[in-house]
């Protein structure tokens, strides 16, 4: 099952019979089977009808709305989960000081661990990385397990990132240039591409929460927040590194995406231009579309079915049915 | 699954609700043909569509099953371009 994004300003997607068509100016852009696809992402002004949109939510496929900047505005669910009691499950916990600690580690252990196997495995590649980064990230995962409260954590968090980020831009083989990560707004390429990277990340795993039955917004890593998808983010930690910088490292490694495919914005704020957003689109999806072996399953599954089951796991847990949740790792 | 759906129909009306009933489902190679890769469920509920809308008498439709191999071995020369199903973007 495929995403359809659409990127196309000024078109209009309408339902013919049991299929999504997509069109500009009465020329039809695309003609695809409703059972092809299992999620629509929109970008800025495209129009949908409202059959459309009854369809859309009748199969169960979600509609998420960003703008045409790529910035998250929100999203079209189906009818939730009805499985209400593991979402209560999640609302003690998120309330329960311990166990929220404990998951907000768990994610973070996850993150960090990608990061510092990201960094290793480069320097394996022949890549020249000073010794600091990798004892400050190990220094924080050692720390994680004595952090007493959910800030203690997130000071880790930061402390790990922000050493990973110091030298995040020594991966990157082309002429791009990276001190370190700038957010709200973006102001350089490598910036814009990784923001990006985690808003179709986090609208990925909203999704798989959601079918899981878990409530998106009620995270424990992240403070609740008005609209916010806070557990999605809680679970997007450990596939920062694994899914969306490895997608940034790539386009850029490959020459997929070069200097002159952005543009500078009002403000500082740097962005991709429609056509090489479109090649980091495809790029994203095949990422998400490739297999790995999962460690603690034992089967090969796609990152997209991973994001699942994490999510599953998380609900067993919460649940009571397994007493650990265990961070995606790979190596 | 993968099936290769052939159809001989008589009257313009019947084909062409048959025509639109596969769109939904696969994607038109040539005329008459179309090939669909699909559950089992979709199969069965599209087969079921199908058998309604046809008269046996007069109408003929053939579906042929290819496993994952054969699938790989099919060659295909001009015409349509395959649609890449593993994402749409527009």
């Amino acid at each position: 099952m495929a995403t359809l994004y659409i990127t196309e300003q000024g078109a209009i997607v309408r339902r013919v019979d049991e299929r999504i068509i997509v069109e500009h100016e009465k020329e039809v852009l695309a003609d695809i089977p409703i059972i092809k696809v299992d999620q629509v992402v929109l970008f800025g002004r495209v129009g949908l009808t409202t059959p459309v949109i009854e369809t859309l939510l009748e199969q169960g496929i979600e509609v998420c709305f960003l703008n045409q900047w790529g910035r998250f505005l929100g999203r079209l669910q189906p009818v939730q989960g009805k499985n209400c009691l593991v979402r209560a499950d999640q609302f003690r916990a998120a309330f329960d000081a311990g166990q929220a600690t404990y998951l907000a580690r768990q994610f973070v252990l996850g993150k960090l661990k990608n990061m510092l196997n990201m960094l290793m495995r480069a320097r394996r590649e022949g890549v020249s990385l000073p010794e600091e980064p990798f004892l400050e990230i190990n220094q924080a995962i050692k720390a994680l397990p004595r952090a007493e409260n959910v800030d203690g954590v997130r000071g880790l968090e930061g402390a790990g990132s922000a050493a990973y980020f110091r030298v995040f831009g020594n991966l990157l083989k082309k002429e791009f240039q990276f001190y370190g990560r700038v957010r709200r707004p973006p102001t350089d390429p490598v910036n814009s591409l990784l923001s990006f990277a985690y808003t179709l990340l986090a609208k990925d795993i909203a999704s798989a929460v959601n079918t899981v039955g878990l409530d998106p917004y009620t995270g424990f890593l992240h403070k609740d927040r008005y609209g916010r998808v806070s557990l999605a983010l809680d679970i997007a930690e450990e596939f920062r590194p694994l899914v969306a910088d490895a997608v940034v490292l790539s386009v850029i490694n490959r020459g997929m995406v070069v200097q002159d495919d952005f543009e500078q914005e009002l403000g500082g704020a740097v962005k991709l231009k429609d056509d090489a957003r479109k090649r980091f689109l495809a790029a994203y999806e095949q990422k998400k579309q490739s297999e790995i072996r999962h460690p603690y399953f034992k089967y090969r599954a796609t990152y997209r079915r991973c994001m699942e089951l994490q999510a599953r796991l998380l609900a067993k847990y919460l649940q009571g049915e397994v007493d650990k949740y265990l961070p995606l790792v790979t190596k | 699954m993968f099936v290769v759906i052939a159809y001989d129909i008589e009257d313009d009306k019947r084909r062409n609700k048959v025509f639109k009933t596969l769109k939904n489902f696969g994607q038109w190679m040539q005329f008459s043909v179309f090939e669909c890769n699909i559950t089992k469920e979709q199969f069965f509920r599209l087969s079921r569509s199908l058998e309604k809308l046809i008269e046996p008498e007069h109408d003929s439709i053939r579906y042929y099953f290819l496993c994952e191999t054969c699938v790989k071995k099919v060659i295909r020369v001009g015409g349509v371009r395959v649609r890449d199903e593993s994402m749409f973007i527009v």
